[in-house]
């Protein structure tokens, strides 16, 4: 079995929160669907995005594999309600790095569209494109057409795939006779550059619905969100699944996200990420249950084990010791993050790793600061555990002393 | 008084749950969006008539089938409930998103459906006097909306709400999005509410808060001949807030029957 450090890539993953937290926040019980739109200022989202377009261009210049992005709508989390947008402009801003949209809905949009606007991404950046399909979180329910039924969202979702799919592979024009889409002549011009198409994960947050899935379309399985024990369950239900059905997980076709805030000493860490990590949760992820989990949005035997989790229930209230427990926050000097990473990167068995390293209200200064110390100390640490790595150069640690 | 007997049934394949009370006239009672408050209200119904109350599929005692997505469909399943139970001519009472799914039923089989009372019906859409979202309305604040006397709930609704409860509201509420969620009306329906010839009640408590009692005027348009009979102080659940709606109901079915 291939080490995982072998092909060991680093996604930076940059939400393009709205950054500023406003001082009444605690007279908002939601940032997401019902925020008022004026607390939105276009001048500094303009600021916003040319900030996150440096922090973007810069990932390429330090050397990280990929940047990742992804969509959601009516929230001071994502200021990218039209992710492929992004993704263009971001195409045309680099050369050589890899950019996963992780992605448009595709039940909030025609599936013929999401293949058509993600094949022309892949022609237009030379086929640099991957792309995570999310089943959408149960905000983006709320907070578009009430035609996008919670309760029929998973059929939809698994026609959707099945037009992408066959739109992205089939010789066209084919036809399509489903229960949700109908197509009479599916013929996407531009086709993909990448064969036979650029790399596709399903973004999941644990369900074996969503897992078996993946396996059905031979997609890679990426996780959102949830606590590592769940994630950990989901690898391995993504595992068995494809063995039983005669198919074998590669360490790319899992992805995990982790949050990182790297400085000379853990406690120097720790003391400048704290606070913007907490308004992540506080602020960012502020959303009521009734929001997260639209009717039918998930089964009623799911909905209870969410309901009796007080975890889950008062995750605003988390303190910093149950984010350290729950999610994976990897705080500290260059060796302490580059060997929880190492760490956690082994135990899911991938070589994907997504770090978000601009978070919350962080400013520009000190996402910087992280991404290059990231850059420049973690990742030849991780890269130099692998076979090759060893072999060709000497360890990189202590390099920067 | 009379207590309802539990007969399960098997209608393809979906385990339908249906209360019975009382002999005589078969009257079918076609309940709303929920089950919270259970039907023990409408018993006094069951000294006249034999008063059928079924648990729509994904509501209280009946088992799920995910494969409703249209009001037609709740129609099409209770014209098989009626023919497994026997039943060829019934008169009807349908409450709220039951009113909806009654008229439906009504006005494809006319020649079964021999009264028919209209309790706040969801089905229209009245721009002027619009039925307020069910998805939108936030917990805390749902039981004000449904009765306009709260001690309806008592011993019924559990406060705090419970895991349990709440996971219980959880499936209604999804249950009801399958057909509700992209629109609580059809369009269509103003289209054949003409052919609701048989004699029709419309009951309504002008406290309702989720349908208002002016949606009475439109449909009082639209179905030839309708009555009309408006309860004061009434909320939407007027047959769990007022003992006179129920008799009303009863009523005007009977009333064929005694002349």
């Amino acid at each position: 079995m291939p080490s995982v450090f072998d092909d060991i890539q680093f996604y930076l993953f940059n939400h393009h929160h709205y950054i500023d937290v406003p001082e009444n926040a605690d007279e908002y019980e939601s940032v997401w669907v019902d925020l008022p739109n004026a607390l939105f200022d276009p001048e500094r989202g303009h600021e916003l995005y040319q900030r996150f377009a440096r922090e973007l261009r810069l990932a390429e210049a330090l050397g990280f594999d990929a940047i990742a992005l992804n969509e959601h709508h009516s929230t001071h989390y994502s200021l990218m309600p039209a992710t492929s947008v992004r993704a263009a402009y971001m195409v045309a801003q680099t050369e050589r790095i890899k950019l996963m949209v992780a992605g448009v809905p595709v039940n909030l949009s025609w599936p013929s569209r999401v293949a058509e606007e993600y094949a022309m991404l892949d022609v237009m950046s030379g086929g640099r494109m991957e792309f995570g399909f999310p089943l959408g979180t149960g905000m983006e329910y709320w907070s578009n057409a009430a035609q996008l039924n919670p309760a029929t969202s998973r059929a939809r979702f698994r026609e959707g795939l099945e037009v992408i799919k066959q739109a992205w592979t089939l010789p066209g024009p084919t036809r399509y006779d489903g229960e949700h889409f109908n197509y009479r002549y599916l013929n996407p011009i531009p086709r993909p550059l990448q064969k036979p198409h650029p790399k596709m994960y399903i973004v999941g947050s644990g369900s074996e619905e969503t897992v078996a899935l993946a396996v059905e379309f031979g997609t890679g399985y990426s996780i959102v969100f949830v606590p590592i024990r769940q994630q950990l369950k989901a690898f391995a239900d993504f595992r068995r699944m494809s063995e039983e059905a005669g198919r074998e997980v590669r360490p790319e076709d899992i992805v995990i996200t982790n949050i990182v805030y790297v400085a000379d000493t853990d406690a120097d860490a720790v003391r400048e990420a704290k606070p913007h990590i907490e308004s992540f949760f506080s602020w960012f992820h502020r959303v009521p249950p009734r929001y997260l989990l639209p009717p039918g949005y998930v089964s009623t035997e799911e909905f209870l084990r969410r309901a009796q989790s007080t975890a889950l229930a008062e995750g605003t209230k988390a303190t910093w010791d149950d984010m350290v427990a729950i999610g994976r926050i990897a705080c500290g000097s260059p060796d302490t993050v580059a060997d929880l990473l190492s760490h956690w990167a082994e135990d899911a068995g991938t070589s994907r790793l997504l770090v978000t390293l601009s978070i919350g209200d962080m400013p520009e200064w000190k996402a910087v600061k992280n991404m290059t110390l990231f850059a420049e100390e973690v990742i030849p640490r991780i890269r130099a555990r692998g076979s090759r790595a060893a072999e060709a150069e000497p360890v990189a640690a202590g390099a920067r002393s | 008084m009379t207590a309802f007997t539990n007969r399960t049934l098997d209608v393809n394949g979906v385990e339908t749950v249906v209360q019975i009370a009382g002999e005589g006239e078969p009257l079918l009672f076609l309940h709303g969006a929920g089950t919270i408050t259970g039907f023990d209200s409408l018993l006094p119904l069951a000294e006249r008539f034999r008063l059928i109350v079924p648990h729509h599929p994904g509501f209280g005692l009946s088992g799920d089938d995910p494969t409703v997505s249209r009001i037609e469909d709740l129609a099409r399943h209770y014209l098989d409930v009626l023919d497994l139970l026997g039943v060829r001519e019934v008169s009807l009472i349908g409450h709220s998103m039951g009113g909806w799914l009654a008229s439906t039923l009504a006005i494809d089989s006319t020649d079964r459906i021999r009264r028919l009372v209209l309790a706040a019906p969801l089905g229209l859409r009245v721009p002027e006097h619009p039925t307020t979202d069910l998805f939108t309305i936030p917990n805390e604040e749902l039981l004000e909306h449904l009765a306009a006397d709260p001690s309806i709930f008592e011993g019924k609704v559990p406060d705090p709400p419970t895991p349990e409860f709440l996971a219980h509201s959880f499936r209604e509420t999804t249950s009801a999005a399958r057909l509700l969620w992209e629109r609580p009306y059809d369009p269509r329906l103003p289209r054949w509410l003409h052919r609701l010839t048989m004699p029709t009640l419309l009951l309504w408590g002008d406290a309702d808060r989720l349908i208002p009692v002016e949606q009475i005027d439109v449909w009082a348009d639209l179905v030839p001949g309708a009555e009309r009979r408006i309860l004061p102080g009434v909320g939407h659940l007027l047959f769990d807030e007022s003992a006179e709606a129920v008799a009303a109901a009863g009523d005007f079915v009977g009333e064929e029957l005694t002349v």
